[in-house]
C-alpha cells in the first residue's frame, strides 16, 4: 500500500475519532497499524507509569495529611501575629512622624531668627569703616592728625609774621 | 486507599448541599482527592519531591480561597485547576526545568522506573519497557506546560474533552488543538527515536 495515513489522521486516531477510512485503511496497512499500535503502547506505558508511582502506602499519605494539616496551623497562628506586627509598627511609624515633625519646626523658626540677626550684624560690620577693634587706634591717629595739624597752622603763622 | 475517585466528579451541590460545605471536614476532602492531585501533578513535573509539595500547596490554597468556591463545578475539578496552575507556574519559575533540559540525565526518571514493579517480565522485555518509557517520559518533557496538562489529564486521568476543557479554562477546541499538537510532538519523537535506534 502506497498511501500512508498522514500524520493528523494517525493523531486524530490516537485521540479517539472515528473515521471509516482510517478504519478500513488501519485493517488492510500493517505500517500504519504498528504506528498506531506503537504510538498506544507507549502512552499507556506513560500512564502505567504514573499511576504506579502515584500509589503509595498509607505512611506517605498521612505525611502528607500531617504537613498540610502543619501548614494550615501555622498559617493561622502567624496570621494574627502578622497583623499584631503590621499595627505595631503602624503606631511606631505615626508616632515617629509627630514626634520628628513638632520640633523640627519650633528648631526652623529659630534658627530662620538667628540667621537672620547674625546676617544683620555681619552687614552692619561690614558697612563700618573701621573695624570694631581698630577704633582705640583711630582715636589716637586722630589726635595725632589734631596736633600735627596745629602744628603746621602756627609754623605758617610764625613764617608769615617773620616774612613782613 | 482512602481515595474514592468517583467523588472527584461529582458537583459539590449534589453532595452537601452547598459550597462552603465541601470545607467542613477538610481532612476527608484532602484524604478523598490527594491521590489524584498527586498523581496529575507527578505527570506534570516528574518529580516526586515537588508533586508532593504542590500537592500540599494545591489544598493550601484551596483552603485559603474556599470562599471564592461557588460550587459550580466539582470540588475535585476545582482542585483539578488549582493543580494544573500550581505545575505551571512551577515550570514557568523553575530554573531546574532549564538544566534538566541541558543535560536530561534524570536520576528522579531512574528512581521512578525502578518502583514500577513487573516481575513476570524477562529482562530483555523490561529493557524494551524501560526504553519505551523513557522515550515517551523524555517526549512528555518537550511539551509545552499547557499541552502537557492536558495530555496528562487525558490519557493519565483519562478525563473527556468537556472535564479538561473545565479544568484547564480552555475551550474544548482549544484542548483539542493542545492534545493534536502534543501527539504530534509525541510520534516526531519516536519517529526520531526509530531512526537513530
Amino acid at each position: 500500500m502506497d498511501d500512508h495515513l498522514n500524520g493528523d489522521q494517525i493523531t486524530a486516531l490516537i485521540l479517539g475519532t472515528e473515521d471509516e477510512f482510517v478504519d478500513r485503511h488501519l485493517e488492510a496497512c500493517v505500517a500504519c497499524g504498528n504506528e498506531v499500535k506503537e504510538m498506544r503502547s507507549a502512552i499507556s506505558a506513560f500512564r502505567d507509569l504514573v499511576h504506579t508511582n502515584a500509589q503509595r502506602d498509607d505512611s506517605f499519605w498521612n505525611r502528607q495529611n500531617l504537613a498540610i494539616n502543619e501548614r494550615l496551623t501555622e498559617r493561622r497562628r502567624y496570621l494574627p501575629l502578622q497583623w499584631i506586627w503590621v499595627t505595631a509598627m503602624s503606631v511606631v511609624l505615626v508616632t515617629a512622624v509627630i514626634v520628628a515633625r513638632a520640633p523640627r519646626a519650633t528648631k526652623n523658626v529659630a534658627t530662620d531668627e538667628s540667621d537672620k540677626v547674625l546676617l544683620q550684624e555681619v552687614q552692619g560690620d561690614l558697612e563700618v569703616d573701621v573695624p570694631e577693634a581698630l577704633a582705640p587706634a583711630v582715636l589716637i591717629a586722630d589726635e595725632r592728625n589734631e596736633i600735627l595739624k596745629n602744628k603746621v597752622v602756627r609754623h605758617t603763622e610764625t613764617s608769615q609774621k617773620e616774612g613782613r | 486507599m482512602q481515595n474514592d475517585e468517583t467523588a472527584v466528579l461529582i458537583p459539590i451541590r449534589e453532595e452537601t448541599g452547598t459550597a462552603e460545605a465541601a470545607f467542613d471536614d477538610f481532612a476527608l476532602l484532602v484524604r478523598s482527592h490527594q491521590q489524584r492531585i498527586y498523581r496529575l501533578l507527578l505527570g506534570m513535573v516528574r518529580d516526586p519531591d515537588v508533586a508532593e509539595n504542590l500537592t500540599q500547596d494545591c489544598f493550601l490554597r484551596a483552603y485559603k480561597a474556599r470562599a471564592s468556591f461557588r460550587g459550580d463545578s466539582s470540588v475535585g475539578a476545582w482542585l483539578i485547576k488549582i493543580a494544573v496552575n500550581l505545575a505551571r507556574d512551577h515550570r514557568r519559575t523553575s530554573l531546574r526545568e532549564f538544566w534538566q533540559r541541558l543535560f536530561p540525565s534524570s536520576e528522579d526518571f531512574d528512581d521512578i522506573v525502578e518502583r514500577q514493579p513487573d516481575p513476570r517480565a524477562s529482562q530483555e522485555r523490561a529493557l524494551l519497557a524501560r526504553e519505551e518509557v523513557a522515550r515517551v517520559w523524555s517526549a512528555v518533557d518537550e511539551l509545552s506546560s499547557q499541552q502537557r496538562a492536558v495530555f496528562v489529564l487525558r490519557f493519565v486521568e483519562e478525563m473527556s474533552l468537556e472535564e479538561i476543557a473545565e479544568a484547564t479554562s480552555l475551550k474544548v477546541g482549544t484542548v483539542k488543538s493542545h492534545l493534536f499538537r502534543a501527539i504530534r510532538t509525541l510520534r516526531e519523537r519516536f519517529k526520531e527515536g526509530s531512526a537513530n535506534g
